[in-house]
């Protein structure tokens, strides 16, 4: 979570948002959220799990150009 | 009830010295889904005014506004994190209880640096996104 913050801080292009996943069910299943963290890009699930920062930055940056 | 321990109180405040800027969290109160089963007692607007109100008595440079569907935000309850007072995007949707009050506390320490903590490589390729990107990351307080 703390790398999605970190990256919305330093880019003015990027939001980013933590959502309690039991408490917006609907969405939560709408995104196919059976594992934590689920990181969601533009709509878009992508992956679960924790990832090193490089990672997070190539995924979503990958995510951005798909 | 209070929401951190003493113990887990004084750490927290300690790590609260650590803002270089003011850092305000923007509370939004607003229509709020039909609660899972069992959850349904909880007043998830209330305890996370509550949340956010007692963390911020624990540094002078957390100030808290509360409002009602301000602009800019998806669903309620949720929590703005405003490094200065400025609106960079960073929200929490939902009460940030349990494992997920790091969270809410680590974005607050993060927007309350100068500097970003990101290694020089990641500041580079930020720097050359060229659209706009929302990222939601899906959590559980366990």
């Amino acid at each position: 979570m703390l790398l999605a913050y970190k990256t919305a801080l330093a880019s003015p292009r990027i939001r980013a948002a933590a959502i309690e996943a039991t408490e917006f069910p609907q969405l939560a299943d709408e995104m196919e959220v059976w594992a934590v963290p689920r990181i969601v890009v533009d709509g878009v699930p992508q992956w679960d799990g924790s990832v090193p920062e490089r990672v997070f930055l190539e995924r979503i940056l990958a995510a951005a150009f798909e | 009830m209070t929401i951190f321990r003493p113990d887990e109180e004084a750490r927290v405040r300690e790590l609260l010295a650590a803002l270089e800027r003011p850092v305000e969290l923007l509370v939004a109160h607003g229509p709020e889904q039909t609660p899972l089963p069992g959850a349904r007692d909880i007043d998830f607007g209330a305890e996370t005014e509550r949340i956010v109100r007692e963390l911020s008595e624990l540094s002078e440079r957390l100030s808290v506004r509360v409002e009602q569907e301000p602009p800019g935000f998806e669903r309620y309850p949720a929590v703005a994190v405003l490094p200065a007072g400025e609106d960079v995007g960073i929200r929490y949707y939902g009460l940030p209880w349990g494992y997920e009050l790091g969270s809410l506390i680590g974005g607050v320490l993060e927007a309350g640096k100068l500097e970003s903590t990101l290694q020089p490589e990641s500041l580079e390729r930020l720097a050359a996104l060229d659209r706009d990107l929302a990222i939601d990351v899906f959590v559980t307080p366990t």
